[in-house]
């Protein structure tokens, strides 16, 4: 390092769980962090899950604890709604310009009763609850965010489209409205960067076979989460699109594995993980998991899986599988394996996706000056030494923009990337 | 002519789990019938045999018992102690001459508002069909 | 001392303005004994109302406050600091919650109020039987105890080691380096293990911050986070003990592999040229592959999953250093038939599916298979297999299994040390399986590496660097450490020595005095959670703010 000044300060992009997580601890080492988040909650996308595996724990309630710690510490600048614009610097002395955008709530005044949705006129499908449901143009993503901040969607308000709509101010008793807001440009001093923005999924309309979007009941694996959870659209209900309670369904796993080229390691288990979902709320529904290589290293998870089979679900291993329509319902065809070719009429079909980078993880590597591997997940500078580690010596990475992990590698990941930090920088 | 019955229930709720349950249900503007006093406790582990046979006693109609779901304590095993507890409980409020369905024990999580509001108001449909608590009256200690 | 108890209820907007007839609460409770003052604010969180609140504490001479608005868990904290900033001690003070649960369940206002009342009530009379608790700190020794000198071992020590803060060391065997020092290579990037390994080796040599103790083992390890006691035994001396003081413990000791002569139909031991994993690798490590009579193998068969189904889970690594062993075979026999038994390819990393597709090709053979039997044929071997449902059999010239991760024979002593516990597949036990992967239920014992489960190197130097964090973020050389204030205390005249409180408690924060023959709390240690005051027959525990007294008075008011 320079005989430049050394900031101690770090920021953190990304608070899911991986940069909750580094945060807490940081915080907890005398540092002053700055989280900044694209939405406007926290706990990314753990918090979608009702239940995760393999102790099948509510995760909300995992989570809520550490989001309080996390809005309460002192040490924690959290900045949602805040995107990183660019990074210039190394490691001890970066300077990070972002644009903090503006939700036109004042949250010193917003005291979260939710006045404000009921009169906007301006209803949508909310993205949090993967379209299953609809919101405000003024809105929480779901029930029990936290942090409990309101903000303008300007892309569908009406006033941001040039209509005078007062409605959500004048419904607001505490002035908390406030359309003169604007987007706020902040530089910040830090010492070291910690990126943990998370992951998508692959979108099963690029893999036609599976009927998603075109045949009713074909659901996603995210889609699913927010069917089965209480605070989800349909208060936790299982329900077919017409209404009716599905007797049987299909569970296929690998779903866009052949066009990523990676297992991405989760998905068997939360495969398993809704066999249990739909065994909960509909005892008698007949299941099949379709799967090609069942991928369940670690020591609990094994234990999972014989306690779901005793279910007696079908594990069916099989190949070029199509989802078709029968009839009023739908069917899956497949091959078994030793060339005979099957059809399974089905009610309800969950397809599990592959996981794949952010669609901002180039961008960011662009600013962050790292670089991506051929998957277009944030590249490790050394595989064999820490996986933290980038080609940028101040930039470190945790989570699944790495690459696909569960939620306990992900948590390994940031403390990792904060070792790094406090011992590299003392 | 008797009075119409509004049961008088406590609700012993951990931290972590049902308090914040009932957090939300409030929150989301269930309805909660509001015979319902909660008193916060750290852990359901806590809710020690002497205090729910003194509620009884002093004259609750019911008592409620809610902690977070097995294997999710905030304090490990805090919730199976208190299962185990639960379990004695329910013969000793027989002895003082009580239905045992009086006492309830359920596990709420936090994010379960619906739930927390469900088993409230079931508990109060089943208390007002059981009607005041006899030994209200009758002790004095 | 005077009790003065001042009453605010917040109006929180109309949000409890409307539900409530806040002038009926103020009516009900105004007169109530050492009430000093009720009043009402519009909104008691906002930066006014903690001014008000602070100045009405001063002015008023207040001893105690009541606050009355939303629940404790969006405002405790909050108001607790106004106490603090007022000159209060932050415990004097109750907060009840009329709004999630009580104005936001009902639409009738009458009952709302009504339940106000009583929930105002509650917690004045809870608030006078609350006791001022102070902030306890202890010192805190930041030096280091990691046992296992393997790549986790190392890892955490170089990333731990600092001019104040020393780490020692504990490897059993008499050289560093682990299970990898045997490996030509690893996967995925096929980099000599070595190069890895010695470059980290003699970085731990030249730290003058690291004590290093072969051939050594603990003995005993006594004390809490901050302050642990423990004694190094030489396994080649006798007599010799070393003793020191450290403030964190990381057990790094690693796993082996399981035993293939507990499962008689693969042949191990029985027919020769059938190796285990661990063997190969060492025979690959000496640079050349030979059969027992000195040719080279023409075919090789590796059998993955060896001992899974007896352990009953999977192990991770295996599948993959199984297409190790495949690029071990090639690189140095390029004519070689090489044929992969397996039940499940087990290749989760992002880089893993591209290994195997690389690793596929000429003379390399997959066969998913179930119930094998290797049997000796002459001085061939035959494998005996289930292929789908056809029952097969393939001759070949070498064996090698791939057996189970499994956790150390020394795992369960260390648990016993350590006072933490083995868990799934009898590896330590984590505290928590999602958010606290390598911490355990004893304050500052860190699990890492296989130890905690199998994983592979780049897993297990992550889990070294988050113990790391944790430690570098929690044990700061010079810095206090701040326990749990609301713990448990046992009184000693009530105490009847039973015992059943240690026998509840989770976290092993209570402890037998022999002398007075009475139940001891360590403070440090105690998480709060009441376990041992229900379990407690004489009523000897109580919760410090949690006392039974304090419930009972919320309890009262909860039954009028």
């Amino acid at each position: 390092m320079s005989d430049k000044e050394q900031y101690t300060d770090v920021l953190v992009i990304g608070a899911g769980i991986a940069g909750i997580e580094a945060s807490l601890m940081l915080s907890t080492s005398d540092r002053k962090v700055h989280l900044i988040e694209k939405t406007s909650y926290t706990g990314g996308t753990v918090i979608k899950f009702e239940e995760v595996f393999s102790n099948m724990e509510c995760s909300t309630c995992m989570v809520s604890p550490i989001q309080q710690e996390l809005l309460q510490d002192k040490n924690i600048n959290l900045l949602i709604l805040t995107e990183i614009e660019e990074v210039k610097g190394s490691f001890g002395n970066f300077t990070a310009k972002i644009r903090k955008k503006a939700s036109y709530v004042d949250l010193q005044n917003c005291i979260g009763c939710n006045e404000c949705f009921e009169p906007c006129p301006v209803s949508l499908k909310n993205e949090f609850e993967e379209g299953l449901s609809e919101r405000k143009a003024i809105y929480v993503p779901c029930a029990g965010a936290l942090p409990n901040a309101p903000m303008i969607d300007t892309e569908h308000c009406l006033r941001f489209k040039g209509k005078d709509c007062r409605a959500c101010q004048e419904a607001c008793m505490f002035e908390a409205i406030d359309f003169n807001q604007k987007d706020e440009k902040l530089e910040l001093k830090v010492g070291a960067i910690i990126v943990a923005t998370g992951f998508n999924t692959f979108d099963p309309k690029q893999s036609p076979e599976y009927g998603y979007g075109k045949i009713d009941d074909v659901y996603t694996a995210f889609e699913f989460e927010r069917l089965y959870a209480s605070n989800g659209p349909t208060d936790g209900k299982i329900l077919l699109k017409n209404g009716e309670i599905p007797k049987s369904a299909a569970i296929i796993h690998c779903v866009g594995r052949d066009k990523k080229g990676y297992c991405s390691s989760v998905c068997c288990m939360y495969s398993l993980k809704f066999n249990h979902y739909l065994k909960s709320k509909i005892p008698e529904i007949k299941i099949s998991e379709f799967y090609t290589d069942l991928c369940i290293p670690g020591k609990s998870h094994q234990k999972f899986y014989e306690k779901m089979k005793e279910t007696g679900t079908d594990m069916i291993r099989a190949g070029e599988i199509e989802v078709t329509k029968q009839g009023k319902g739908m069917a899956v065809k497949y091959n078994n394996g030793n060339g005979k070719k099957s059809i399974l009429p089905v009610d309800m079909v969950i397809l599990s996706p592959a996981i794949e980078p952010n669609d901002d993880a180039s961008k960011l590597a662009k600013i962050l000056d790292i670089s991506l591997d051929e998957y277009g997940f944030f590249k490790e500078e050394n595989q064999d030494v820490s996986s933290v580690i980038t080609s940028n010596s101040g930039v470190f990475i945790a989570g699944c923009i790495q690459g696909p992990k569960n939620i306990q590698d992900s948590v390994s990941q940031a403390s990792a990337a904060v070792g790094k930090i406090l011992s590299l920088s003392r | 002519m008797a009075e119409k019955f509004e049961p008088r229930i406590v609700g012993f709720l951990c931290n972590w789990c049902s308090y914040a349950g009932a957090d939300l249900a409030g929150s989301s503007k269930l309805k909660v019938p509001s015979s319902l006093i909660p008193i916060r406790v750290m852990c359901s582990s806590r809710v020690d045999p002497v205090i729910v046979e003194t509620a009884f006693l002093r004259g609750a109609d019911g008592v409620i018992v809610a902690g977070c779901h097995p294997g999710d304590c905030h304090y490990d095993e805090g919730n199976y102690y208190a299962r185990r507890r639960f379990a004695v409980l329910k013969k000793v409020v027989e002895t003082l001459g009580l239905e045992s369905d009086r006492l309830r024990l359920s596990w709420i999580s936090a994010s379960e508002g619906q739930r927390f509001a469900d088993v409230i108001n079931e508990f109060n449909e089943k208390i007002k069909k059981m009607g005041p608590n006899p030994i209200r009256k009758k002790t004095s200690l | 001392m005077e009790k003065k108890i001042g009453v605010y209820i917040c109006e929180c907007g109309p949000n409890i303005a409307e539900k409530i007839d806040i002038d009926k609460v103020i009516d009900a409770v105004s007169s109530l004994d050492d009430v000093n003052v009720v009043d009402r604010y519009k909104l008691l969180c906002s930066v006014d109302g903690k001014k008000f609140l602070e100045e009405q504490i001063k002015k008023q001479g207040l001893t105690h406050l009541v606050v009355a608005a939303c629940s404790p868990k969006q405002h405790e904290q909050t108001f607790m600091e106004v106490c603090e900033n007022a000159g209060i001690n932050p415990y004097l003070f109750q907060l009840a919650n009329i709004r999630e649960q009580c104005a936001w369940i009902t639409e009738d206002k009458d009952e709302a109020t009504k339940k106000a009342i009583i929930l105002v009530k509650a917690a004045i009379r809870r608030v006078r039987y609350h006791v001022s608790l102070e902030k306890k700190e202890i010192d805190s020794n930041p030096d280091v105890l990691v046992i296992g000198g393997g790549i986790a071992g190392i890892e955490a020590s170089l990333q731990l080691a600092s001019s104040d803060r020393k780490i020692y060391l504990v490897e059993k065997t008499s050289s560093l380096g682990g299970l990898i020092t045997n490996y030509e290579k690893t996967f995925p990037s096929m980099r000599s293990s070595s190069e890895i390994i010695k470059q980290k080796i003699q970085d731990v040599d030249k730290n003058e911050n690291i004590k290093v103790f072969t051939d050594s083992e603990v003995e005993e390890s006594l004390g809490f986070f901050g302050n642990f006691q423990v004694k190094v035994k030489k396994t080649t001396e006798e007599n010799e003990i070393v003793e020191f003081n450290v403030g964190a413990i990381v057990l790094a000791t690693g796993s082996t592999l399981f035993d293939p002569d507990e499962i008689p139909r693969y042949g191990y031991g029985k027919i020769d040229n059938v190796i285990t994993a661990f063997e190969f690798e060492k025979m690959n490590l000496s640079g050349v592959i030979l059969l027992k009579n000195n040719k080279p193998p023409k075919s090789v068969a590796i059998i993955h999953c060896v001992g899974r189904n007896e352990k009953g889970y999977c192990s991770e690594i295996c599948c993959m250093y199984s297409l190790k062993f495949v690029r071990y075979l090639k690189d140095k026999l390029p004519d070689v038939k090489v044929t992969n038994f397996y039940s499940d390819l087990c290749i989760p990393g992002k880089s893993d599916q591209k290994f195997y597709e690389e690793t596929k090709g000429k003379n390399v053979d997959f066969i998913r298979a179930t119930d094998l039997e290797i049997t000796k044929q002459g001085d061939k071997i035959n494998i005996k297999y289930k292929n789908e449902t056809n029952e097969n059999s393939l001759p070949i010239d070498m064996v090698i299994l791939s057996p189970a991760v499994e956790p150390t024979s020394d795992a369960f002593k260390l648990a016993e040390l350590t006072s933490i516990s083995l868990g799934d597949g009898g590896f330590f036990s984590e505290e928590h399986e999602k958010l606290g992967p390598v911490s355990t239920s004893t304050d500052g014992v860190y699990i890492v590496g296989c130890a905690q489960g199998p994983k592979n190197i780049s897993e297990t130097v992550v889990q070294a660097g988050a113990a790391t964090g944790k430690i570098l973020s929690s044990l700061i050389p010079g810095r206090k450490i701040e326990p749990e204030i609301k713990t448990s205390q046992i009184s000693e005249s009530f105490c009847i020595g039973c015992k059943n409180c240690i026998s509840v408690c989770s976290y092993g924060a209570i402890t037998f005095d022999e002398t007075r023959k009475i139940a001891v709390v360590n403070e440090v240690i105690c998480r709060g959670c009441g376990n041992c005051v229900a379990a407690c027959p004489s009523g000897a525990a109580n919760i410090k703010h949690f006392t039974f007294n304090q419930i009972y008075q919320e309890l009262m008011e909860a039954v009028k």
